[in-house]
């Protein structure tokens, strides 16, 4: 709809100061909806201001609005869709679509607010005077008198429909469509001189549709031993033994791949490879990121989650579920408890005293990363005006926001069933109660510091928080308790603080007094309880939301949680397009079960979509989509739409089996061609960017892949599912890292390790000096070579000969050419003359060779 | 059939590939044009390569300037400067005890703040703490008569080539956020830092040596680590390389001890050999290509950075204007002499972090940290203010001095002073910037920068002009955002790039 300039409330406010014919239209105002009436009639009167009010207009406000405004909200630029050099402009408002001036109300006027700096401030460098800021809160009360208005200036001001039919008809935001495979007759295929036996799977056929209509064919099928070392590395991120190259290669059966992807699908490597792929999307690390960057010793709990379910091949709609609101859909299930550990993944300040912004700052990281993650929209713009590009509106994201209103974070979420708890607890009660004499003595020595700094704590924030602090719990309401809770945690911070260096606070029989005691306490360690093991969760805490508002837009209405508003209209179901009346928990609002719900409609036209081309561009190099966490106009269409959808729907029937999608994928003569293709002149010419692919690309091994390869070869690697993080020195798979977001591992950040700030959705590949020094002169690669060399040595049944093969096969998937062998030896007699110490020259010389081997490009690439 | 269009804002997620033929074309014969690169980008780097438009919308870059990514780059209009280094005094430097004096705290000394300047939220929170005035001498120097203290006899001397800007402000009420501010724009984490961006946005002038190069004092890490030289969601290649002290400036350039030359050039040509074998059947993958040369570049580093870092050719009376002969000022005044070196070399973006790890905070006994600092920090910043200018490299070169936020004219603890976000100084020199000025100015306390406000997106985007570039042309897209340095917002200082 259009909407006219002038509101209705600026009708009536008009209407009071005149009247005769304005009377009429105003009350046409009063009677009809906002648009259409209230137009030009009382602004062309509004030109018959007293000439005293034009004065004042034009000595007092003008001036100060040209000086101080025009430059950011006049003829060129409109920041925040806001222009001042007009009445009407003015009256319609910015975009927080409120007008910006209310006339006869200076203390409505978003205009006044922010020149007396209480909201927005400005001008932005450097308050009015407080005589000019009299001047037009005066003015705003005259009326806001501007001669010539709406005749000479502006006409008509309009507010741009934000959601056109445009918007609407954009691909991504279409129903998913239920495309025919296309039908590819053999005779076709023949007169193209392809292989009638080359298509695999439906893949295929829309593979080689698109393929025909530019004039190109496919690639022939790659060589065994490069597919299984590509599908390897593809599905558990790990290079094929030596023992799997000679069974494959020998096993002569027709379905002999397809089993080969069934086994690797089945190891508990692919999910540990994929878990990866996912903790990228998730931005998952395991510390603050701040100051302190404190390290979250239970955070993995959630990258076990994560493995554990690519793993069972969870259906992907309760994977997405259970992340998203595990706590209200299954409050029982351990696991499901686990996966909320998606939403804490974000980053935390320990001591900002600020925690109102910083909770919305928190909560901004969530909605940001829950629209990359799963809808594929990037609506990070979305969350300070409508999104410029894109039909997503800031009331979307603020609407988006609101099902996570409630969240409420616990650090320690005890992983334990309902009999664990007991068991526990009993335990606990008894030693609580045999050593309640030494605590108490403990605590009267304790006691006075710790209130001390419980007082430091809680006096540095204001007062309106240190009074939600000390309401009583069952008075406060959902927001107080985040709040609350984000001051808890400086106050627990503080005590630990002062507990830590209690002993040198204390002095002389004091300190003997007290530390007896800790002795005393100590004996009874045996009968504690071993912690139970402990979880980052999100609960919540109480049925009625905190109010979500749209920030700088004060006099609006909260937003409830709603659905974009691009997809509202007949074309989805209501369930997708509005999510109705949300029942609440008796101790959650129940917000997040219906956002999740809303996400894994099997009509929802992203959550599918988004989904399957994820796992296409990890296993074709670029998605069908290649932006694959931008679905919306600056990303890019989809090269093969119709195979899109045709996936997305093939998934759900499926059951949202992420498996079979895998299986689905790499079965297709498309995976399985060669990235060595010969006769590239032509597709070279028509396709540069291989969209239409007519071979595979061959791809860089990322970080994880070249560790842990370089951990096999060494044989080094120690195959262990799960657990607490270790640090870099543990031969363990690089999955299974400690992830610090300040202290970031070297090795793994030179080759493009996602920082875990924001969802990565592919990650970069470069190639740098950095990586070209870390690999020839790094200690780490470098004492990887002299491992794998002392490996190769003990192999004393091979030959020379047969352990350089061995070396070639543990890094490069193939058995060394008898020229290799050749050039290799020659290699290893040289260095062992040149070998510094002669005694090792034979070690030396090995680890050379294995070193050479682990910077070649054979090792680094894969086909 | 339609393809799907090139985007607007190409980023590396935008896959495009490019022929053998083009790169023929383009790197006038055999990946010449490659070779020469520092850095050889994304493994579809090339696909940039053809790219109708570089990122700033202007024609991509000829071949003759070298097809990397890290080439030297067109500005989008006459810079006035080559190079900047950015003198970072992370913790927070006091403004009101060092550049901005206010006589009004003599009287208001012991007292509350006074209400008329507006409540301030605190980091402390040490809510009604007295204001305490600032027991420093104050002096005006040089032609211009800029207001600077005691603490900093040098840097008053270099007074008429530096204008002080005193009413700059940031939204970062700790320090973790006030340095990423002052790295990033954002408070947050995740985003390039300005030496990223000014890397993507002109390249470099010295291949063999990295374009942006960083430095921190007692071998400390300044606060939110290396997220401060990272890239955020850009490619590594735009990363800040930190520089050790010591003869090896960059972690792994030297061949380690126990092999001999010898030995690793024999590696080297096995390793070649086996390169170049293995491309026989790929020689249309150009990332592999590109690999093999990235080794030859680590070489040229090699045999580059460490004379970069050689400071003995410099004289002795050189040292000396940086402090070297003292031992207070030894450590700093060599990464300021260092700084200059790189400059000289053609290194883009240095950055100096002293009193890494929060040294500058003083919420207690500011009187003696400030003391310490100030010390250590003032004839090495004067030192390379007048090694630059006596050697003409003032005028390319952009020299930037401040911290994340200044201090509250509030006492902290009786005598310290808590974080000030709300209103501090910064200082520019070089550039062809005129000295000797004051611009901008704070309230009567030094509380609120009121005169000229300058936001920190406001002074990147004024280093940004300055080099030549509109902070709103230098664009990388990114999920769906054409991304800028300075987050959409500011604008570049008038009263400095005129």
């Amino acid at each position: 709809m259009e909407l006219e300039p002038i509101s209705a409330h600026h009708c009536l406010s008009w209407s009071l100061r005149s009247i005769g014919k304005i009377f009429v239209a105003s009350l046409f105002c009063l009677l009809l909806p906002l648009p259409a009436f209230c137009s030009e009639k009382p602004a062309a009167e509004a030109e018959k201001i007293s000439p005293e009010a034009a004065k004042f207009f034009e000595e007092r406000i003008r001036p100060i609005l040209a000086e101080s405004c025009y430059k950011c909200h006049g003829e060129e630029k409109q920041k925040g869709e806001l222009r001042v050099d007009g009445l009407a402009t003015l009256l319609l408002g910015g975009e927080s679509t409120l007008p910006a001036i209310v006339p006869g109300s200076p203390d409505e006027s978003l205009l006044i607010e922010a020149i007396r700096y209480e909201s927005y401030e400005m001008p932005p460098n450097g308050k009015l005077k407080e005589e000019q800021i009299e001047d037009f809160v005066k003015w705003v009360e005259m009326g806001a008198p501007w001669p010539g208005a709406h005749s000479a200036d502006h006409p008509v001001a309009q507010r741009k429909e934000k959601i056109t039919d445009e918007d609407r008809d954009f691909w991504s935001f279409q129903p998913i469509a239920h495309p025919a495979v296309p039908k590819i007759p053999s005779q076709e295929l023949n007169r193209r001189g392809i292989d009638p036996t080359w298509p695999k799977n439906d893949i295929d056929a829309f593979i080689l549709e698109k393929q025909f209509e530019v004039g190109l064919t496919p690639a022939p099928v790659a060589e065994k031993l490069t597919l299984l070392r590509r599908a390897k590395y593809d599905l558990t991120g790990l290079p094929p033994t030596p023992e799997e190259m000679e069974e494959f290669l020998a096993d002569d059966s027709d379905d002999a791949y397809e089993r080969l992807i069934d086994r690797l699908l089945a190891s508990p490597q692919y999910g540990e490879r994929w878990a990866r792929h996912w903790l990228d999307i998730v931005r998952y690390a395991e510390s603050d990121g701040f100051n302190q960057d404190a390290y979250r010793p239970n955070a993995w709990h959630y990258r076990d989650y994560v493995i554990k379910s690519f793993n069972e091949d969870k259906p992907y709609d309760q994977f997405v579920r259970e992340q998203l609101a595990g706590d209200e859909l299954a409050p029982d299930d351990l696991d499901a408890l686990a996966a909320t550990g998606f939403l804490r993944a974000g980053i935390y300040e320990y001591n900002q005293r600020d925690i109102k912004n910083h909770w919305s700052e928190i909560l901004n990281e969530m909605t940001d990363v829950t629209a990359d993650v799963f809808l594929g929209l990037g609506m990070g713009c979305a969350r300070c005006h409508d999104h410029k590009f894109d039909p997503l509106l800031q009331k979307d994201y603020y609407q988006l926001q609101s099902f996570f209103s409630g969240v409420y974070g616990v650090d320690d979420y005890p992983l334990a069933t309902e009999e664990e708890l007991t068991t526990y607890r009993e335990a606990l009660a008894v030693w609580e109660e045999k050593t309640a004499d030494i605590q108490a003595k403990i605590d009267e020595l304790e006691t006075a510091q710790l209130e001390k700094s419980d007082k430091a704590s809680i006096i540095k924030f204001t007062p309106d928080l240190q009074a939600m602090y000390f309401k009583a719990p069952e008075d406060r309401t959902a927001y107080e308790h985040q709040m609350a809770d984000l001051i808890h945690r400086q106050v627990l911070d503080g005590r630990n603080k002062v507990k830590s260096k209690f002993a040198s606070t204390l002095k002389g029989e004091k300190l003997e007094q007290w530390k007896t005691l800790k002795a005393e306490l100590a004996k009874f360690d045996k009968e504690k309880p071993k912690p139970l093991p402990t979880a980052r969760v999100i609960q919540e805490v109480l049925p009625k939301a905190p109010q979500t508002v749209i920030p700088g837009a004060r006099a609006s209405e909260p937003v409830e949680p709603g659905f974009l508003a691009v997809m509202q209209g007949d074309r989805f179901p209501e369930y997708l397009t509005s999510p109705g009346k949300i029942t609440p928990l008796p101790q959650s609002t129940g917000r997040r079960s219906r956002l999740a719900e809303w996400i894994t409609q099997e009509e929802h036209p992203l959550t599918t979509r988004v989904i399957v081309n994820r796992l296409w561009q990890c296993h074709f190099g670029t998605g069908l989509v290649a932006t694959t966490s931008d679905f919306g106009r600056l990303g890019e269409p989809p090269s093969h739409p119709e195979l899109l959808d045709w996936l997305a729907r093939k998934f759900v029937e499926d059951g949202w089996s992420l498996k079979a999608m895998h299986r689905r994928m790499m079965t297709s003569a498309t995976y399985r061609q060669t990235a060595l293709r010969v006769d590239v002149a032509l597709a070279e010419e028509l396709d540069p960017a291989n969209r239409l692919l007519w071979k595979q690309p061959i791809r860089r091994l990322d970080a994880e892949q070249i560790r842990d390869t370089m951990l096999i070869a060494s044989g080094e690697l120690r195959q262990e599912f799960g657990g607490p993080s270790v640090s870099v020195a543990t031969p363990r798979r690089s999955v299974y890292l400690q992830i610090k977001r300040n202290r970031r591992d070297y090795f793994l950040e030179v080759f493009d390790w996602p920082d875990g700030l924001t969802s990565t959705a592919k990650r970069n590949t470069t190639t740098t000096a950095n990586q070209a020094l870390l690999m020839i002169n790094g200690d780490y690669v470098l004492g990887r070579a002299k491992k794998m060399a002392e490996r190769l040595l003990k192999e004393k049944d091979r030959s020379s000969a047969e352990r350089i093969d061995l070396a070639y096969r543990l890094l490069w998937g193939r058995a060394a050419s008898p020229q290799e062998i050749a050039a290799t030896e020659g290699f290893l007699e040289k260095q062992q003359t040149l070998a510094t110490d002669q005694d090792k020259s034979e070690l030396t010389a090995w680890t050379d060779f294995c070193h050479v081997l682990l910077n070649s490009n054979a090792f680094l690439y894969c086909d | 059939m339609k393809l799907p269009a090139p985007n607007a804002f190409p980023s590396p997620e935008e896959a495009q590939a490019i022929t053998r033929r083009d790169m023929l074309l383009k790197g006038g014969g055999a990946f010449g044009g490659l070779a020469l690169s520092f850095l050889l980008g994304q493994d579809d780097f090339a696909r940039k390569l053809l790219a109708k438009e570089s990122h700033t919308g202007e024609q991509a870059a000829s071949p003759a300037m070298g097809d990397s990514p890290l080439a030297p780059k067109p500005t989008h209009f006459p810079a006035k400067a080559k190079n900047v280094i950015f003198l970072f005094m992370e913790g927070g430097p006091s403004h009101i005890d060092l550049f901005d004096p206010k006589p009004a705290l003599e009287k208001l000394h012991g007292k509350p703040q006074p209400e008329s300047f507006g409540k301030v939220l605190l980091a402390m929170g040490e809510q009604n703490a007295p204001i305490m005035a600032s027991p420093r001498k104050w002096k005006r120097h040089g032609k211009g008569g800029v207001w600077v203290s005691d603490w900093l006899p040098e840097i008053a001397t270099c007074a008429d080539d530096i204008s002080v800007i005193r009413s700059c402000w940031s939204n970062g009420l700790n320090h973790a956020g006030g340095v990423c501010q002052m790295v990033t724009g954002s408070t947050l984490a995740g985003r390039p830092s300005l030496g990223s961006w000014v890397t993507y946005g002109l390249g470099t002038e010295n291949q063999s040596l990295p374009a942006f190069v960083v430095m921190n004092t007692g071998g400390r890490t300044p606060v939110n680590g290396v997220r401060n030289w990272g890239t955020g969601f850009m490619p590594a290649l735009y990363q800040g390389t930190p520089f050790q002290s010591g003869p090896t400036p960059i972690r792994d350039l030297e061949t380690p001890s126990m092999i001999s030359a010898e030995q690793q050039e024999a590696k080297l040509t096995f390793l070649d050999q086996l390169n170049r074998e293995h491309q026989i059947s790929r020689e249309a993958q150009t990332e592999l290509d590109a690999r093999i040369r990235s080794y030859e570049l680590a070489f040229r580093m090699q045999a580059e950075a460490p004379e970069a870092v050689e400071l003995s050719e410099e004289t002795e009376k050189t040292k000396q204007l940086y402090g070297m002969d003292q031992k207070a000022t030894a450590e700093f005044g060599q990464q300021c002499l260092l700084a200059r070196r790189l400059v000289e070399r053609g290194v883009r973006f240095v950055q100096l972090f002293h009193g890494a790890g929060s040294r500058w905070d003083s919420h207690s006994g500011l009187e003696k940290r400030h003391a310490e600092l100030c010390q250590s920090m003032d004839k090495p910043v004067a030192g390379l203010l007048k090694d630059l200018k006596q050697r003409g490299l003032l005028d390319e070169t952009l020299v930037v001095w401040g911290g994340e936020f200044g201090r509250t004219p509030m006492s902290e603890k009786g005598d310290g002073r808590d974080h000030n976000p709300y209103g501090f100084t910064m200082f520019m020199a070089g550039a062809g910037i005129q000295g000797g000025r004051m611009l901008g100015a704070t309230d009567e306390i030094g509380l609120h920068a009121i005169e000229d406000r300058l936001h920190v997106h406001d002074f990147h985007a004024t280093i940004l002009h300055l080099l030549g570039l509109d902070h709103m042309r230098v664009v990388y897209n990114h999920k769906g955002r054409p991304e800028r340095p300075t987050l959409n917002e500011g604008e570049a200082y008038h009263k400095i790039v005129g």
